[in-house]
Order: structure tokens, then C-alpha cells, then sequence
């Protein structure tokens, strides 16, 4: 990439860094994670595809580098879908309080 | 010795070039599942204790961390530079930028160290001095996950550290081929410490900051 590429990519980051900080602090009730991780996960994809030059790979490397992250969503989402409906739990938290 | 010329196992430089790509993003999917596994345990706290667990990480220096955050933005930044610069042929540009790589890694890891004492100071290190009369057992959880997540992150940019200096050494000695993969991927491992810095800051710093 560009240097003037990576200047436009580091300054959008930046800005994104700002965004996310500032929108931290503004009460969004329930939504706060989920702006704070959707700015999260445009960030990482300007890492991914500007940076790590992702944009402009072939397939197969493309492939690989997403198996991790959809690996992570299964792991993530169905760990948090089994404690979500859990009811039994409730004395080992308890005892932690 | 000279890495990166055609090994015997290749027809041509571009297929080396793939399988070495590959290799690497095959690598950085381990190291997703890696602190991936510490993110579920986050959300799965977060689910358990719910406000609690969110008030402990109110404790956290956001401040610290946002600036850490550009910090460790804008060395990624440098490193794509490095690259850049090195692919374009040129010899001194990219072992200034990766010493600028190089030093802001070691500034991310001088104010984490500062904010770690801070934090000892304020007996919030579980295991060594954490006052759990005074902040209670989920902030102790919290603070667990806290120093688990970051030092294991920190231990990553310090390898990181390593591998950049070693090859701005390299390259200003004249030392890597120019065809080769060596710049490339050592920046790919760069780039991916940034990436689990991105998630790390908004799970710890700014949880809970409205409230």
C-alpha cells in the first residue's frame, strides 16, 4: 500500500479511537458494547484488509485468516448462549461475592 | 546466512511467497483462538456478574489506555511504512520507520508499566495485593482477567520488539533478500498484536464509563 494509504488508513483509525473513547462516556444504556465493539470491528478490519494487505490477496489466504475469527464467533457465541440460560450457577457466584 | 532465497520445496518464488503467507495466517488463527478463549471468559463474566463486574472495570486508567491505544496505532502505522518502503527498494527509509516501530512499542509497554504500578499502589493485583474487603471478589475477577489479558498482550509486543529490531538490523546491514517474505511477515505479526489491542481496550477501558 500507499504511503499516502497508510496515512489516510492511520488517520481514520485515529478518528474511529476518538469516536469510540468519546461515545464511551455518553449513556447509551444497553447499546454501549455493541457501538464500542462495532467501532472494534471496523478498526480491526482496516487493520486486516489495508494493513495486512488482506484486501488484494488471494482467496485462499483470505480464507484462512477468516477460519480464526468465525472459529472465535462459535466458541464466543455459544459459550455466552450456554451461561445466558443457565440457572444452576447461582452459589458459585454467590460465594465469590 | 541469508533467509529467504527459493528452498528446494518450491517451484517458484511465488508459490513460496503463498505458502509462507498461508503458514502465517495459519498461525495468527491460533493466536485468534488464543485471546479468544480469555474474550469468552470476559463476556461470560460480564454475563454472570453484570453490573458488578462492569463497575470493576470503571477502575481502569481510560485515560492510560486511549493513549496506549494510539500509541500502539500509529506504530502499526510505521510498520506498514517499513514494509511499504522495503518493497519499494529502499534500504535506510525502512530501518527508520521500523525504529520508530520499535519505540512505540517500547512506549506502549513504559506506560502500561507505569499504570501497573499505579494499580499496585491501589492494591488491585490479585494474587500479590488485592483488597477484596474493600473492592470485592467480582472486582478481583475483573482485575484477574485485567492482568491475565494485557500481560499476555504485553509479552506478545515484547517478542514483537525483538523480531522488529532484529530485522532493522538485518536490513541495514544489508542481510534480507529483497524477494523474500521476512519484512512482510514480521509485520503481519505486528499488526495482529495491534488488532487484539483494539478489542482489549474497548472490553476493559471503556465498559461502563457513562454510568
Amino acid at each position: 500500500m500507499s504511503g499516502r494509504a497508510v496515512l489516510r488508513c492511520w488517520a481514520a483509525l485515529m478518528g474511529l479511537l476518538a469516536l469510540t473513547t468519546g461515545l464511551a462516556f455518553v449513556p447509551l444504556g444497553a447499546a454501549q458494547l455493541g457501538v464500542s465493539l462495532v467501532i472494534a470491528v471496523t478498526k480491526a478490519l482496516l487493520v486486516l484488509l489495508l494493513f495486512m494487505e488482506l484486501k488484494g490477496s488471494s482467496g485462499l489466504v483470505r480464507v484462512f485468516a477468516a477460519a480464526g475469527f468465525f472459529w472465535l464467533l462459535i466458541m464466543v457465541g455459544l459459550t455466552s448462549a450456554d451461561y445466558m440460560h443457565r440457572s444452576d450457577h447461582r452459589t458459585a457466584i454467590d460465594q465469590i461475592r | 546466512m541469508t533467509d529467504d532465497v527459493l528452498t528446494f520445496q518450491y517451484a517458484t518464488s511465488d508459490q513460496q511467497r503463498e505458502a509462507v503467507t498461508l503458514g502465517m495466517w495459519a498461525f495468527l488463527a491460533t493466536e485468534v483462538l488464543f485471546f479468544g478463549a480469555l474474550i469468552a471468559a470476559y463476556f461470560n463474566y460480564r454475563i454472570w456478574f453484570g453490573a458488578e463486574f462492569i463497575a470493576a472495570a470503571h477502575m481502569t486508567k481510560v485515560a492510560f489506555g486511549t493513549v496506549n491505544t494510539a500509541v500502539l496505532l500509529t506504530s502499526s502505522a510505521c510498520m506498514a511504512m517499513a514494509v511499504n518502503t522495503y518493497q519499494a527498494g529502499r534500504t535506510r527509509a525502512p530501518v527508520l520507520w521500523l525504529t520508530g516501530t520499535a519505540l512505540l512499542g517500547l512506549a506502549f509497554i513504559a506506560i502500561k508499566s507505569v499504570e501497573y504500578y499505579l494499580e499496585y499502589q491501589e492494591h488491585l493485583v490479585p494474587a500479590i495485593d488485592f483488597d477484596v474487603g474493600r473492592y470485592g471478589g467480582v472486582a478481583e475477577i475483573f482485575f484477574l482477567f485485567y492482568f491475565c489479558a494485557t500481560g499476555l498482550h504485553a509479552l506478545h509486543l515484547l517478542i514483537g520488539i525483538s523480531l522488529v529490531t532484529w530485522l532493522a538490523i538485518r536490513i541495514g546491514r544489508g542481510r534480507i533478500d529483497r524477494n523474500g517474505s521476512t519484512t512482510r511477515i514480521i509485520g503481519l505479526y505486528w499488526h495482529f498484536v495491534d488488532i487484539v489491542w483494539i478489542f482489549l481496550f474497548p472490553l476493559i477501558y471503556l465498559a461502563g464509563r457513562s454510568g
